[in-house]
């Protein structure tokens, strides 16, 4: 992607927390159409933070943040852990969630909106699970259903809040290989984070590392980490 | 509350019940109305992990009730005057909707469990009821009827209004469902795609407090608890999706009405109570079910089939009872018409103004101090009823004065009449309940037996069970003795 691209998302100075306690601080940043970007650090370093505050759901406690894009064409991907596990819902029903903001009340789903939804479900290799229960499934299988979720959404960026937690090898290798193509062949920004360093630099050069209330670039040369 | 035998279960078939015709049928359609919307609202909350909420918000509503009744009659109104349940209904509404508000308030703005929050509510909420009534001497017997839950004596403008506000917040929440699921699985989502618009919450809540507040008035907060949140949970084992979920909430809170109406008619017993606790054995079933594993469809048809082995196991026997009528000794000996037993705790004397006092007084037949009671009415329909059938009567304290009362025991009671030198049949009429219910039925419980003297063989008996609707009657005197002629007509078979 060229440089000069107008960035979806920009950060200057950015200082966020809770109750006015500073979790990170002097966060800048830009994220460019088709960049794939990902943010390492421990648990509780302030990860998912920024990503609430990127979204919307956090207000700043300083700096700037500028989204060039509209909400509804973020795509965001939560820790399924985040859900409530006793919610009977189907995977389709999942999926089709992401087609909502463009569908008025009452309004039954339109062909093109159903054929989309069998095209992401193919895109994540799950289809043949559509009328299984959504907390039926394993880990790694949630993943890829709210990965397809936030496809639907038809988003410019996708932000992944640990998506290869919880998972197993198998499913981590289905999901880093599916974050990869939608980059590659869709140019979809992609922000995720991770706790595991070796797995991101696995997938990005692009390393944010976060710790201590502070965010830098990793250096490619960078050593053994604390965690 | 309806047709009985010998002590045992009432006799009504389902056929009889569920017929439009049926004495008590506006109530049946006022509870299927409510099984069908309230587990369809309970859902919802449960899906948002509010489920408390479904119990204290119906609380919060019955102090809403218990506050208006207290300030309706400190403002000089009359018990029973007919704007009374209006003003209850809008004390419901709006504590119902202030209660929602100030809880969505705390929600965002305070720290702590909302969990917490919820069961203070319910606390004060029930404190406070408890206070009003206090407060209001006229409120004890409305405030208990409210908590019975007096769906039972639903009138049919009621029943209009409830089938139409329950309609509106069925179609809202059917028509909005996608909607609702958005914010309700997933609010973050729901956030993107509505940049931050609450305008769904809002109405979610409207629906839900709207449906309270009409049905704690009409049914009392046990039974929309227990609709609210006793089928969803029943459901939630066999629903795959959210669609296959709150149409299975609605149809086993259905299944739940019909049949709670259905066994609470059979066995006399209150509705509110019934339906809970029907909504809790199929609860239990259903979680064994899920636990063994049954398939899906299986455990649907096994709810649905254990639901109605539970109504079928409730009924008597096929033992018929026949009418009178059709007892051929009642031909051939002379009856005596005993005395009418009151088992009942009141005197069941008729008010002062009963035309038959005048009567009877006229025809100098009773001293100027005696008032006619229930047991004379029901002794004086039986008279007639068998003296039209050209059946000779006789009455046992006529041929002597210590003949006045016999046990209600078949034995003690031939050998009562022997000792008195009667011969023949003798028909002993016993009140076990007769006492209006509310302010529109007169709940009535009465044994017949037709006892052979000779050898205290018991030739034919029925217990009638009747809730009888008051509304048509100038006074309860002449609702009573309406209620007798009824009583009497169901046992001659006519």
């Amino acid at each position: 992607m060229p440089a000069e691209a107008l960035p979806l998302v920009s950060l200057r100075a950015v200082r966020l927390g809770y109750d006015s306690e500073t979790v990170l601080q002097e966060v800048d940043l830009d994220i460019r159409p088709g960049d794939l970007i990902a943010i390492a650090g421990p648990n509780g370093s302030g990860k998912t933070t920024l990503f609430r505050a990127i979204l919307g759901f956090l207000p700043l406690l300083g700096g700037s943040l500028k989204r060039n894009c509209p909400l509804n064409e973020f795509g965001y991907v939560p820790q399924s852990s985040a859900l409530d596990p006793n919610f009977p819902v189907a995977v389709q029903e999942v999926i089709g969630m992401g087609a909502y903001g463009r569908l008025r009340p009452f309004q039954a789903m339109p062909g093109e909106e159903k054929e989309r939804l069998g095209h992401v479900m193919d895109q994540v290799g799950l289809r043949h699970l559509a009328a299984r229960a959504f907390f039926s499934l394993s880990g790694g299988q949630k993943q890829r259903i709210l990965i397809a979720r936030a496809l639907m959404v038809l988003p410019k960026i996708l932000i992944l809040d640990e998506p290869l937690a919880g998972v197993d090898t198998e499913s981590r290798t289905a999901i880093t290989e599916l974050l990869l193509r939608i980059n590659r062949e869709e140019k979809k920004a992609i922000f995720f984070s991770s706790h595991d360093l070796r797995m991101v630099r696995s997938v990005t050069r692009r390393v944010l590392r976060v710790d201590g209330g502070r965010m830098q670039w990793e250096e490619e040369t960078a050593g053994n980490l604390p965690w | 509350m309806g047709g009985g035998d010998g002590g045992k279960p009432s006799m009504v078939s389902p056929l009889e019940v569920f017929r439009p015709s049926y004495l008590l049928f506006p109530a049946l359609l006022g509870s299927a109305i409510l099984g069908l919307v309230c587990p369809l609202v309970g859902a919802h909350l449960i899906l948002r992990r509010r489920v408390f909420l479904g119990l204290t918000l119906p609380q919060i509503a019955a102090c809403g009730v218990a506050f208006t009744f207290w300030v309706y009659h400190e403002a000089g109104f009359a018990h029973g005057a007919g704007g009374e349940r209006v003003a209850a209904m809008a004390g419901s509404l709006l504590f119902t909707l202030a209660g929602m508000g100030l809880l969505a308030y705390l929600d965002r703005h305070a720290t702590g469990s909302p969990e917490g929050r919820l069961a203070a509510a319910y606390a004060f909420a029930s404190a406070l009821t408890i206070l009003f009534v206090v407060f209001n001497p006229a409120g004890e017997l409305e405030i208990l009827n409210l908590l019975k839950g007096e769906v039972i004596a639903l009138s049919v403008d009621e029943l209009r209004l409830l089938a139409i506000v329950y309609g509106i917040v069925f179609a809202g929440l059917v028509l909005f469902r996608r909607e609702f699921l958005l914010t309700s699985f997933d609010r973050d989502l729901a956030f993107l795609l509505t940049g931050g618009k609450v305008q769904w919450n809002i109405l979610l809540y409207l629906l839900c407090g709207l449906s309270i507040a009409v049905g704690v008035i009409m049914a009392g907060p046990l039974l929309v608890f227990g609709f609210m949140v006793l089928p969803p949970l029943a459901a939630r084992p066999f629903a795959r999706g959210t669609a296959s979920f709150l149409a299975l909430s609605s149809l086993i809170g259905l299944i739940t009405a019909m049949l709670g109406f259905y066994l609470s008619v059979v066995l006399d017993l209150p509705l509110g109570p019934t339906d809970v606790t029907l909504g809790c054995v199929l609860l239990f079933i259903s979680h064994g079910m899920s636990r063994v594993r049954v398939r899906r469809t299986a455990g649907v048809a096994m709810l649905c089939f254990a639901a109605a082995c539970m109504g079928s196991g409730c009924r008597p026997g096929e033992r018929i009872a026949l009418p009178l009528a059709s007892v051929e000794a009642l031909n051939e000996s002379t009856v005596w018409l005993a005395k009418v037993r009151n088992s009942t705790s009141s005197e069941l004397r008729l008010p002062s103004g009963n035309p038959l006092r005048s009567l009877a007084e006229m025809a100098g037949k009773v001293s100027s101090d005696y008032r006619p009671t229930v047991m004379d009415l029901l002794r004086d329909s039986l008279q007639t009823e068998l003296e039209q059938r050209k059946i000779k009567i006789a009455f046992p304290e006529a041929r002597d004065a210590r003949l006045g009362a016999f046990a209600p025991d078949p034995s003690s009671a031939a050998e009562t009449a022997r000792e008195g030198k009667l011969s023949g049949l003798l028909l002993l009429t016993n009140i076990q309940r007769w006492h209006a219910d509310g302010r529109q039925l007169l709940s009535t419980r009465v044994d017949f037996k037709l006892l052979r003297i000779g050898d205290g063989g018991v030739l034919w008996e029925k217990t009638v069970q009747r809730v009888i609707p008051t509304t048509g009657a100038g006074h309860l005197g002449q609702a009573s003795s309406d209620a007798a002629k009824e009583i009497v007509r169901e046992i001659f078979g006519s």
